[in-house]
């Protein structure tokens, strides 16, 4: 096994495909982040959104119902979150972990109680509609598909990033969660920005979702996030919830990933599926050694 | 908890039970089945069966007792172990890990023991699971206090690790030789097995093991210096590191005890059920542990209760889904709507009292009016 053949032109593909997922759960965390609430509830809205695009997709016979489907749940997901978290002033934790397990419960519940579905949803009449992908043509003997989300999310950080550091309404979510008295001393409700962190928050995870469940697959699988939605948190946290970082964190944790999958000749594949989860933990631990040892030049 | 708290925490909660179990009929309903029906079958199937009139229970299923007290004392030790680490202010999230290591340690060890007098090997496999377990958990404690890095990621993550490099260890190195299995380690010697305590049910002699473990954490938390330390840790850290509590170490302690006690329970699902560790041995066993949990708010008397209730609906959960086709995983929606309406109890209360002042101005201004 040579480095060629580890790296090349599939896997850094690999790498962007499976970067969108984290990418596009990460923004969304990272906006209830900015408006000081710690959502570990992304798993759970990124299930349900792949849960409603799968269902648009194959009840309507066409993507882009997924896609609405999908915005939806995850509107109502981050809603829920919201009401719950800023209204009801609940533990986030406690309502992040219970939406996760309910999250998990009632796709799953709804999938089963589709005669003949288990496990996974493979219907016997009509077809989920995938999302498009662009043609690159052979790029080094590799043929390379890009579904249009890919793109689409580095747009998306960009826009985000712009909206959060350029604009008064980033200015204010940022504020609503660091000192809330201040916003509201300038006549701006705190709790409707926190809201708004929310709303986005489940918007963006039910696009990942739908990435994941009609672009990337082109089915649902019970428990098909499979912990990504706490890969993004911790994404969120190294990249200080700051787009940009964020999304070259959730780069380098997928290039982990498809280099893994590469080793698979070398080493025993249920090993190297757990490569992209230790080197999240390792890059958590190496951002604080830098933080101490700067806190330490500092003093 | 004192008083009037105490009252208005109970009410609510029987309240939030009343309203996910409702909830759960009209799912039950929707999927084109009979609420009434599932419910009944998810009494029978537990405890007994009802009488013409529906109402009183007549025939004790004894097979079902025995699978709901299994199923309590494992909800009640992860929910303890959940509790020990939440109340000294470290959330345990990666149990699930912890039990999975328990497990794969006190089985090489069971199996690797074979012929030696079980008096000596017994307790050398519990202390081991113990230690498997607290290692784990040793590990994202560390990375908590001394570098500030979120402990409900690293755990969660973690749990991956250890359920991936499990499977492995049980498929790879470690697989038996015995035909038949293709994924599972050596058999444990039959000496070392805990033995049915009901035949047919999964209830096994771990039970007493189970109830020792839990007097010892109820007494450390709620009867020792230690336990009061984390307590004040738990309910105001910053408190408690200026009255000299040390609040650091105390943390790691908490971690090393839930994360023992889960490997614990790994070792008492291998020697008890299946002979062997087996990968598939848990289905997110310690989630539904933290769960209780969290419903009791970490209170370990009442953990030990809602164990039963819980134990109830998860094994009645499974004869729900033989006897009357409805999905088992409608009792974790069940279970998560409780924690939803006991997570907003307060706030819910707090908008309903001032609704009720507002109102109630109201109608003072319209009256001096």
């Amino acid at each position: 096994m040579d480095f060629a053949s580890i790296f090349n032109v599939s896997t850094l593909l690999n790498t962007f495909n499976t970067a969108t997922i984290v990418i596009l759960a990460g923004l969304g965390c990272l906006m209830t982040d900015q408006a000081g609430m710690m959502n570990i509830g992304i798993d759970g809205m990124m299930t349900a959104g792949a849960f409603a695009a799968v269902m648009g997709s194959w009840l309507c016979g066409s993507w882009v119902m997924g896609l609405v489907f999908a915005l939806a749940v995850g509107l109502l997901f981050g809603l829920f979150y919201g009401v719950f978290v800023i209204r009801f002033k609940s533990d986030e934790f406690i309502i992040g972990v219970a939406l996760n397990i309910f999250a998990v419960a009632i796709t799953t519940f709804i999938l089963r109680s589709i005669p003949g579905q288990t496990g996974s949803f493979h219907p016997a009449t009509g077809a989920v509609v995938k999302m498009p992908s662009i043609d690159l043509g052979f790029i080094a003997g590799t043929r390379v598909n890009l579904s249009v989300m890919v793109p689409l999310s580095w747009l998306l950080v960009l826009l985000c990033w712009v909206m959060l550091y350029r604009t008064p309404l980033g200015f204010w979510l940022h504020a609503s969660g660091e000192h809330p008295e201040s916003l509201r001393s300038v006549g701006r409700s705190p709790e409707r920005m926190k809201f708004l962190g929310a709303t986005l928050c489940g918007l963006f995870c039910g696009l990942s979702g739908a990435y994941l469940s009609i672009s990337y697959l082109s089915t649902f699988t019970e428990n098909m996030s499979a912990s990504r939605g706490y890969v993004a948190v911790a994404c969120v946290i190294f990249g200080r919830s700051n787009p940009p970082l964020v999304f070259l964190a959730a780069l380098l944790f997928s290039l982990i990933d498809a280099v893994g999958q590469r080793l698979q000749g070398v080493v025993d594949p249920t090993l190297t599926s757990t490569f992209p989860y230790l080197g999240t933990i390792l890059m958590m631990v190496l951002l604080a050694l830098r933080n101490q040892a700067k806190k330490k030049r500092a003093a | 908890m004192k008083g009037a708290s105490r009252r208005s925490y109970l009410i609510s909660l029987f309240l939030s039970i009343l309203l996910a179990l409702v909830v759960g009929g009209v799912l039950m309903a929707l999927t084109g089945h009979d609420p009434i029906n599932g419910y009944q079958q998810l009494i029978s199937g537990t405890l007994g069966l009802f009488d013409e009139n529906g109402f009183n229970i007549c025939v004790w299923n004894d097979r079902g007792i025995g699978n709901t007290l299994y199923k309590a004392a494992q909800l009640c030790i992860t929910g303890l172990a959940t509790a020990v680490a939440a109340q000294a202010g470290i959330f345990n999230v990666g149990g699930e890990g912890q039990m999975y290591l328990g497990a794969l340690g006190s089985a090489w060890l069971g199996a690797q023991l074979s012929g030696v007098s079980p008096w000596i090997t017994i307790p050398l496999c519990l202390l081991f699971a113990a230690v498997c377990g607290a290692l784990y958990a040793w590990v994202p404690a560390v990375m908590k206090v001394k570098m500030g890095i979120n402990e409900v990621i690293t755990t969660i993550l973690l749990n991956t690790v250890a359920i991936k490099f499990c499977t492995y260890m049980a498929t790879g190195p470690l697989k038996t030789a015995e035909r038949g299995i293709n994924q599972g380690t050596d058999a444990v010697d039959k000496a070392f097995l805990f033995d049915k305590l009901i035949p047919g049910s999964s209830l096994t002699e771990s039970i007493f093991y189970i109830a020792v473990i839990s007097l010892i954490v109820w007494y450390l938390m709620s009867r020792t210096t230690a336990g009061y330390q984390m307590k004040l840790i738990g309910q105001n850290e910053r408190f408690a590191r200026f009255a000299g509590i040390p609040a650091d170490r105390l943390a790691i302690i908490a971690m090393l005890i839930s994360g023992a006690m889960c490997g614990l329970l790994g070792m008492f699902e291998s020697f008890g059920l299946w002979k062997r560790f087996r990968p598939d041995f848990s289905n997110e066993f310690y989630f539904d542990g933290m769960l209780v949990a969290m419903i009791m708010r970490y209170q370990p008397l009442g953990i030990v209760l809602m164990s039963l209730f819980f134990g109830v609906l998860k094994m009645g959960g499974a004869a729900m889904q033989s006897q009357a086709g409805i999905s088992s995983v409608l009792i974790q929606i069940i279970q998560s709507i409780i924690i939803f309406f006991m997570a907003a109890e307060e706030g819910i209360l707090q908008n309903l009292r001032a609704r009720r002042a507002v109102s109630a101005a109201k109608r003072q201004t319209v009256k001096e009016g």
